[in-house]
């Protein structure tokens, strides 16, 4: 299994290369990535994003186009024309404004099917051991939360089943309370269960130390000297340098005041992830991606203004941007050992 | 290893007491079943073990519990987390992760356990539950009894000396509730781990426990010993007991092996002699002949691909009830949901008076089919009980000219104290009777139940039989998806098997006998004889019926004898 680090790194690289990836052909490249990693990675109940990126894409893609074709007007293939009286909407509706919308749309569909990978591969537990140790007991109720959503997701659609075998039907706002009132009370019936449980389980029972004052008081000066720094970079010009120099020093005073929380935090951890050549070849991969997008930038970038031409493509752009393609290489190995 | 002093305790805002001068002493290894009817303080009782009940409900208590030397009212849940293990009746509630290994880590990994010591603990609840092979699997692609399998072995990884479990099999399939209690036997004589396990369905634990605690509903009053004397005292007992009592048999047995072996004594009739009793199960089914309430003609439904239902041809006359019976996951509540419109088949026709049902809405066509889904709480949302039925009535537009007053509903349903009621606040037999009002105040010619007796105790369980049998009556025909095979014995016209989504038998409930999963324990009892329930083969026995079982027995011993006994 990889590093859920590497993981979110894979998403984070694949979210910073498709934000720049407006040339379809490169975008097309990045969701076949995705869906490779996706359909290798991915395993029989992990938790599922609410839309498939199929269903994504349908929506999103012709949403994106049609919305950039109706609020711009630029490019030279006119299609037809909205009238001018009509606020924000009218005026030429072109080929060119369209493609470009689609092309957002796309982008948005391999963010999207990135992070839905990310959701589905990542155990809770290994979210939990993502969030600093200081903040173990709000990674915690993030897991929660994240177990709750399909568990509510199931409670809403049992609830709406059995309301219409009473005969109820959701015509306006009022006709959802019969379906949110017993959601809410299943719901809260559920979180008071899974706190007697937790409590039952011992949870709690260890304290963590308390933090001393100390600790607490240069935090807020770690705060108050990065919010000093960024206000005088923002407006004295003559003193951006120093500013850096304080907002650097409150970063490390916070940054060592949740290091030294996050010691006095008991807890163990069972099963402490080792780094394993995998996660170091898909580090190189993202790599790989990452410095593609930040050296070749504007080759990545299309516009299809004024006129729509076909979009260049240079084949090792194309193959570097398989370095994003390692962890079906190498994830789904070791996804299958765990079944 | 746990002393239980006058133990008084009432919730907050509540003048009634929930337990009432309990006293008990259980000694280390004791497999301990705590009975009693819904209300009767079985889970505060449980949950007085680790502290939970008072330091998490609230409350006032008095009087003392001691658990392993350690005191849970004054040290609380999370001090006797090590001492107590508690399994709660829902696994799926009290999980906080998504895999099963890293469940069973979790509240060691919180406790600061060592890793190694982690590891090996992990280790052994995996081997002793045998879960090993599903380590690594999400916890939502386990079947029920695996997720509970799950939930003990969470309870287990910190060696708690007691473990306490709350109704654990309730809401799981013969199969899987069996499983759970073998693991549990298992856990009791090899690691002399003592159990206290509250459970509604006696007959599923009665041949494990070396003692039983009885709750009456009051709460002040508690049978304790061996489970053949608290029997005795108790009312409400599996058919098999109660069968047992009115034959004068002593000891009573427990299993069916031992049953078996007391009728040795008195011996098992011969099958022509039910033939001349005139009164066993057969004779007091309905015909079948009458014309077909609805017609159910090659349903098929897959879900994602898979198939679900495949080539599904079922009749329902008038005023029968057919039982549904399968494991989970066979197609039983899809079925359901595809007659009331709820999902939509593949393939295949649904017709009710000849009338197709496919393609109509929901709210339409539950005008005259009441579906009652598994959990009732996903009907219920009306501050009462009145409102809940007067919704209904107002969703069909039928306020003005209700087919039948909600009033006499409600008395029908003898909910007429709790009228005005929060309908969450009532006991689980309550809440699924006010269910079933919002869902027949329309007056519905066929009803679909969905589970009807999960988590029902003894008498709830008789009082929805009566109103079963009332309706079907008055001609309401009844389709029942139930694991509960008493519940079939008693009360269904014939059953329907599922499996993988076929109908696999469709015939008398007598088909049970053939299969020791369905098959009631009075069958299992008098195999070849058609009886089904004690009073089945009470009726049978009894004969002319003013002699007395005991006398009916005396009868066909003498019967036996003089056909020459062909035993």
């Amino acid at each position: 299994m990889l590093d859920p680090r590497v993981w979110l790194l894979w998403a984070m690289t694949v979210l910073v290369t498709a934000s720049s990836a407006r040339n379809p052909l490169y975008a097309a490249v990045l969701l076949l990535v995705t869906m490779v990693v996706g359909t290798t990675c991915t395993v029989n109940g992990g938790r599922r994003a609410p839309l498939s990126p199929v269903h994504f894409a349908m929506i999103a893609i012709p949403l994106s186009a049609l919305f950039n074709s109706l609020t711009g007007s630029s490019g030279d293939t006119v299609l037809f024309a909205l009238p001018g009286w009509l606020p924000i909407l009218g005026g030429p509706v072109t080929l060119e404004a369209i493609a470009f919308g689609a092309v957002n749309g796309l982008a948005l569909t391999v963010i999207f099917s990135s992070f839905a990978i990310f959701n589905a591969v990542t155990p809770v537990r290994d979210l939990i051991k993502l969030t600093p140790r200081a903040f173990h007991d709000a990674g915690i109720v993030l897991s929660i939360a994240l177990t709750f959503i399909p568990q509510t997701t199931g409670s809403l659609q049992r609830i709406r089943e059995a309301q219409a075998v009473r005969g109820h039907r959701v015509r306006g706002l009022r006709d959802w309370l019969p379906i949110v009132m017993p959601l809410l009370m299943s719901g809260l019936e559920r979180s008071m269960g899974l706190a007697e449980a937790m409590v039952a389980r011992g949870y709690g029972a260890v304290s963590d130390d308390p933090q001393p004052l100390r600790s607490q008081g240069l935090l807020a000066l770690g705060l108050l000297l990065l919010l000093g720094g960024w206000l005088a970079y923002l407006f004295g010009s003559a003193w951006r340098l120093p500013a850096i120099g304080i907002m650097l020093l409150g970063t490390l005073l916070i940054g060592s005041v949740l290091w030294s929380a996050g010691r006095s935090v008991s807890h163990t951890t069972y099963r402490p992830r080792r780094w394993s050549y995998g996660d170091g070849a898909v580090v190189l991969g993202c790599a790989l991606a990452l410095t593609l997008t930040l050296t070749q930038g504007e080759a990545l970038y299309y516009s299809p203004y004024p006129r729509l031409t076909a979009p260049p493509f240079d084949p090792l752009i194309g193959v570097g941007l398989l370095g994003l393609v390692v962890p079906a290489l190498v994830g789904k190995h070791r996804e299958e050992e765990t079944h | 290893m746990i002393q239980i002093d006058r133990l008084t305790y009432s919730y907050p805002d509540s003048t009634d007491r929930a337990l009432s001068n309990v006293s008990l002493d259980i000694a280390e290894g004791e497999f301990v079943l705590v009975a009693g009817p819904s209300g009767s303080g079985k889970s505060t009782l449980l949950r007085c073990l680790n502290g939970l009940v008072p330091h998490f409900t609230g409350g006032t208590v008095s009087g003392s519990i001691i658990v392993a030397g350690h005191n849970p009212i004054v040290e609380g849940p999370q001090a006797l987390s090590p001492v107590v293990g508690f399994v709660f009746q829902d696994p799926e509630s009290q999980f906080v992760l998504d895999r099963v290994e890293d469940e069973i880590a979790f509240a060691l990994e919180n406790a600061a356990v060592d890793r190694t010591e982690m590891r090996l603990r992990v280790e052994e609840v995996l081997h002793l539950l045998d879960l090993a092979s599903l380590r690594g699997r999400a916890l939502d692609t386990l079947s029920g009894g695996e997720k509970q399998r799950v939930a003990i072995a969470t309870a287990l990884a910190f060696r708690p000396r007691v473990l306490a479990l709350d109704e654990p099999t309730s809401q799981l399939d013969p199969q899987a509730a069996e499983d759970v209690l073998q693991a549990l036997v298992r856990l009791n004589r090899d690691l002399s781990l003592t159990i206290i396990l509250a459970e509604h369905r006696l007959e599923r634990v009665l041949p494990y426990v070396d003692r039983m605690v009885y709750l009456s509903e009051s709460g002040d009053d508690v049978l304790t010993g061996p489970p053949r004397r608290v029997l005795r005292q108790m009312n409400l007992t599996p058919p098999l007991v109660t069968l047992a009592k009115e034959l004068n048999w002593d000891p009573l047995p427990l299993t069916v092996k031992e049953g078996r072996q007391m009728a040795m004594q008195s011996p098992i009739p011969d099958p022509k002699q039910r033939i001349r009793s005139g009164q066993s199960a057969e004779g007091r089914r309905k015909g079948t002949g009458a014309r077909p309430q609805i017609t159910v003609h090659n349903l098929q439904f897959a879900y994602n691909g898979a198939s679900v239902l495949r080539g599904i041809d079922l009749e329902i006359g008038a005023g029968e009830l057919v039982a549904l019976m399968g494991r989970n996951g066979s197609g039983k509540t899809t079925l359901l949901k595809c007659i009331v419109g709820l999902l939509i088949p593949e393939r295949g026709d649904i017709t009710m008076r000849d009338s197709s049902l496919i393609g109509r809405p929901t709210a339409e066509i539950c005008l005259d089919i009441g579906y009652l889904p598994q959990d009732p709480c996903d009907l219920l949302f009306a501050d009462t009980v009145f409102d809940e039925l007067k919704i209904t009535l107002r969703n069909h537009d039928l306020s003005n000219n209700p087919p039948i007053k909600p009033s006499i509903l409600m008395e029908r349903l003898e909910l007429g104290d709790v009228a005005h009621r929060y309908p969450r606040d009532l006991s689980a037999g309550q809440r699924q009777r006010v269910a079933l009002g919002a869902v027949t105040v329309t007056r519905p010619q066929l009803l679909l139940l969905d589970e009807p007796t999960r988590g029902l105790d003894y008498p709830a369980k008789r009082k929805l039989v009566q109103l079963l049998r009332e309706w079907q009556g008055q001609g309401t025909s009844i389709l029942l998806v139930t694991h509960d095979v008493e519940l079939v014995a008693q009360a269904a016209d014939r059953v329907v098997l599922l499996s993988r989504g076929e109908i696999i038998a469709d015939a008398a409930p007598e088909v049970l006998t053939a299969s020791p999963l369905f098959s009631p324990q009075v069958a299992r009892l008098f195999p070849g004889t058609g009886w089904l329930t004690a009073d089945d083969a009470l009726a049978s026995l009894n004969g002319d019926g003013n002699q007395g079982p005991a006398a009916g027995v005396q009868r066909l011993q003498e019967n036996r004898s003089t056909d020459g006994g062909d035993q």
